[in-house]
């Protein structure tokens, strides 16, 4: 297993050199002839109705090329989650209702960003204004105004796929306002347990909705060709057949007449999955001018009006043994999606699916609902519920050992699943290093020596430092449109090949791994690899690089395929180095072996030579795909809870150290500690950035990250207000592998893009709660919070 | 209103027309296609659009083109020299300090003036250096790494 030449190694990435040398274009680079420049005209309030706009000033305006309103557009709808319980609910832009700052109003076409900007300026929009709701426990309420009062059809996107089977009726039994979506599920017999339980507690815990700062703002370059009557666009984007998709399902236009081409993503983490208004309104001007059209936002733009993490209200009731065996367990999710669904049914989905694979909890009852209000729209963001559900829980189990007087990693290390569980859902842990990442991570961060809980002295002075410890589970891709990666590896004359691949490298590093995993199956070197990437026209399709599929769905589709040149080349040798089979044969540095006589061999390039000759011409082309989850063919019942979720579920443990200055409030992460079981590390230099990037963003949200709001009004809008982290913040940062075994994966990698952040929220909430003794209930963990928690 | 100004860029001298209220971030990448230099914020807090002016780190999207007539301004296309990386950009490459790659302009510039300014940074000069280039990919550790080894090298070699 170790004997790899090419994965396992830290490598550096192919797209490096071009990315050092400022020429790797993204979608904000590409510049075509005769490019018109976009921008979009937002509404100033949360909630209102448009009684009338009027163009005619901005139309006169000279080098304004095209405006569109609503009206244009019509009752066309898409969305992140379309299915017949959730049909799509937004516009791309509004036709009579707003319903949150920033709610897309009109588009202007210009010869200039400047003058389109001026066009924006003369439009005039008469409003009339609606009470909003900001908080989910306002929006919930009988008498609330309702937001989305329209009864959508309920039919689906996917229903061509026969993927949605049949229409369903709202359930009529919740009567909740302003509802988006509902997950429940439970096993075994909740109240029973808590009944047999020696100690019961609940907590409550919030979360503030944050925002993905990708430094790349939102960029879409449209150039229709009305004589091939092809749309052609460059997205920033995670995933460029969703889009494909949703795109051709909006414009109503065959799939094949649609092409997104390749750019560079200067960082996603969730925020760029969505089809957005801008490029739905970039590829229409364009299509109406037949010129091309860029609109690329402001940054205030992306803060506001693009995707933000829900906010969430969790509460957490457990009953436990006195020997820490926990025996019941009840959770609520309340997330708040914004103006629109966004993925609020997704996320709250997911809270359960973060939730149940770390426990093994026999009577366990889970119950989400999202919420709309009148704010930005919630989307996907690293991790997806995974921060916000594995803060509240192992926050919760904190408190209840301290109330217990027990060490909580004892607590944990009873309770945790291991290696060939089934998990109520059906999903079988393969692989499952959960023990020893906890027990690494204590170990690293000193947790006997370190913790305060048992100390009989408490801290002398100002600074007071703390241990905490969280773990996390992460999804390795799962079925949603288009449910599988394909790849297309072509080999070359000089034994060399190229990797046809549709995943999109948002930073993550796929295009190398992916490279290494052909190289390593193939039997040939990183530097013998090209790549074409992210070109829906030249490229098979492609999960996307989200719900951290690639790695797994994605990499397992490239190995295939690079098996498949492989055996086409070995098949020719076989008559050549006079052997039966091939299986007795081995490929390595571009050429094949006898395996018991390394003197016979031949070339690559002999053996594609021997394939033109006798086969055909075959030039040896390999390919391969791979199912989101080989087990099914459905994707699960986000309502329900049910259905298979995932082919593998990476995991992680942190903990943190933290220093709390008593007298400012403010919280300073001295050590974070990641071990992690992402199966098998195809990079090690990749992984570790993955790791440190997640650590970074996670630390971020739990002490300094929050998108400030009032009613509706987004206060912090910019780098200097909204606070992610800077090179001064960074902590001693410890990150060790947990190597186990992936058997569904390629050479037995799993994620470890995204789970990876959302154990350190709870490590360093507990860590404070360690040093300070006592709880902050809600993130970030600001001075103020510390300060009254301190007071009280 | 426009205005005509002298601008030396990456070693070679232009004369723009460009207008008063041009950014010099924009005139490098809409005028001289000067792409790698990039837009994060436009309001100088991200520091993605950093080139060094005079030898001197600037947020170019404060600097009116105006302002720049008469200067020199190195951007990230005028770091490698005939083709071949730079340490600082090999270096950045091999430690892994480069993810989606769109801080790593004005990363790479901010080093170099760092370390033509001091060869052996400490770990909190090196902090402080790139505190103002803000990166969401990497957590800052491999870039700090990366920065540390160059400084280290640049030492052993008695610099570069």
């Amino acid at each position: 297993m170790t004997d790899y030449k090419v994965v396992g190694k830290g490598l550096p990435r192919i797209d490096g050199p071009a990315k050092a040398m400022g020429k790797a274009i993204y979608t904000v680079d590409v510049n075509l002839p005769g490019m018109l420049y976009g921008k979009i005209l937002r509404s100033p309030y949360p909630h209102a109705r448009i009684l009338n706009i009027d163009t005619t000033a901005a139309e006169q305006l000279p080098g304004v090329k095209f405006i569109m309103t609503g009206k244009d557009v019509g009752d066309v709808r898409y969305a992140f989650v379309d299915t017949p319980r959730y049909p799509a609910d937004e516009h791309p832009l509004a036709i009579d209702k707003v319903c949150y700052i920033g709610d897309e109003v009109a588009a202007v076409a210009a010869v200039s960003e400047t003058v389109a900007e001026k066009a924006l300026s003369l439009i005039k929009v008469e409003y009339e204004i609606l009470p909003g709701v900001f908080t989910v426990e306002e929006a919930m309420k009988p008498d609330a105004p309702l937001i989305h009062e329209e009864l959508l059809e309920g039919t689906s996107a996917w229903e061509d796929w026969g993927v949605a089977q049949k229409k369903q009726q709202r359930e009529a039994e919740i009567n909740v306002n302003n509802m988006s979506g509902h997950s429940a599920i439970s096993f075994g017999d909740v109240e029973q347990g808590f009944k047999d339980s020696d100690y019961v507690r609940e907590d409550k815990f919030e979360l503030k909705a944050t925002a993905h700062c990708q430094m790349e703002p939102h960029a879409a370059v449209a150039s229709y060709d009305p004589v091939e009557d092809k749309l052609h666009m460059w997205l920033s984007t995670q995933g460029i057949f969703l889009k494909r998709f949703l795109l051709s399902k909006t414009f109503k236009m065959p799939i094949g007449k649609i092409r997104i081409h390749h750019t560079f993503v200067g960082g996603a983490f969730g925020g760029k999955i969505d089809l957005f208004p801008y490029e739905f309104c970039a590829a229409y001007m364009s299509m109406k001018l037949g010129q091309p059209v860029k609109i690329e936002l402001e940054r205030e733009e992306v803060f506001m009006a693009t995707r933000q993490r829900h906010p969430m209200v969790i509460k957490v009731k457990t009953g436990i043994k006195k020997d820490g065996t926990i025996l019941a367990q009840d959770i609520k999710v309340i997330a708040d999606n914004g103006g629109y669904r966004g993925s609020g049914p997704i996320v709250v989905f997911l809270c359960h699916g973060f939730s149940f694979p770390i426990y093994n909890v026999p009577n366990y009852r889970y119950e989400g609902f999202s919420i709309y209000t009148n704010s930005g729209i919630r989307g996907p963001q690293r991790g997806h519920g995974a921060p916000q559900i594995r803060f509240s829980i192992d926050s919760h189990l904190d408190l209840i050992a301290r109330d217990l007087g027990m060490d909580s990693v004892d607590i944990m290390l009873k309770n945790i699943r291991h290696q060939g569980d089934l998990l109520p859902n059906g999903d079988r842990l393969n692989s499952c290093g959960l023990k020893e990442c906890l027990e690494g991570a204590a170990k690293s961060i000193d947790w006997e020596n370190k913790r305060m809980q048992f100390k009989a002295q408490p801290q002398e002075g100002r600074y007071k430092t703390g241990v905490g410890i969280s773990l996390c589970a992460m999804f390795s891709g799962a079925m949603y449109y288009p449910f599988a990666s394909a790849a297309i590896v072509k080999m070359h004359d000089d034994g060399t090949a190229t990797l046809f691949t549709g995943a999109q490298d948002i930073g993550q590093g796929s295009y190398t791994t992916l490279s290494q995993v052909l190289a390593e199956e193939l039997g040939i070197g990183l530097e013998d690899v090209h790549l074409v990437a992210g070109d829906t026209e030249l490229c098979p399709i492609d999960i996307g690089s989200f719900l951290s599929g690639t790695a797994l769905v994605t990499g397992s589709a490239v190995k295939l395929a690079a098996a498949d040149a492989k055996r086409q080349l070995l098949e020719c040798a076989v008559e050549v180095l006079g052997v039966d089979d091939i299986g007795e044969l081995e490929t390595q540095d571009k050429r094949i072996f006898v395996k018991d006589d390394p003197e016979k061999s031949i070339s690559f390039t002999q053996a594609i030579q021997t394939s033109v000759f006798k086969k055909g011409g075959n030039p040896i082309i390999g390919t391969g795909s791979y199912k989101g989850y080989s087990e099914t063919d459905r994707y699960p019942s986000l309502a329900k809870c049910k259905g298979l979720f995932t082919g593998a579920y990476g995991f992680a443990a942190h903990a943190a150290e933290v220093e709390v200055d008593i007298l400012t409030g403010k919280v300073k992460l001295l050590k974070a500690v990641t071990y992690h079981d992402c199966g098998f590390s195809l990079n090690k230099t990749i992984v570790e950035g993955q790791v440190h990037g997640c650590v970074s963003m996670g630390a971020g949200q739990a002490i300094s990250e929050e998108i400030v709001l009032e009613k509706g009004q987004l206060f912090n809008a910019s780098f200097l207000n909204y606070q992610i982290p800077i090179s001064l913040e960074t902590p001693e940062s410890v990150d060790q592998l947990v190597a186990t075994y992936e058997p569904t994966g390629p050479f037995g990698a799993k994620e470890v893009g995204e789970g990876a952040l959302a154990g350190i929220l709870g490590a360093i909430g507990n860590a404070v709660h360690d040093a300070i003794g006592v709880r902050v209930y809600s993130l970030p963990i600001t001075p103020e919070k510390v300060l009254r928690a301190l007071k009280n | 209103m426009e205005k005509t100004i002298n601008l030396t860029v990456n070693g070679e001298t232009r004369s723009i027309a460009v207008d008063v209220n041009q950014t010099l971030l924009e005139v490098l990448r809409e005028d001289l296609g000067l792409t790698g230099t990039k837009k994060g914020c436009n309001q100088g807090e991200c520091g993605a659009c950093t080139v060094l002016m005079d030898g001197k780190p600037v947020s170019s999207c404060l600097v009116l083109a105006v302002k720049a007539d008469g200067k020199t301004v190195m951007t990230i296309e005028g770091v490698a020299k005939d083709g071949s990386l730079h340490p600082i950009q090999e270096t950045f490459n091999q430690k892994g300090a480069i993810q989606c790659g769109f801080c790593t302009p004005g990363m790479i510039l901010t080093t170099k003036n760092l370390l033509d300014k001091n060869p052996n940074p400490s770990l909190g000069e090196i902090k402080e250096a790139i505190s103002g280039n803000i990166c969401r990919c990497t957590g800052y550790v491999q870039i700090i790494e990366a920065i540390t080894s160059l400084a280290k090298e640049k030492n052993a070699r008695g610099g570069v």
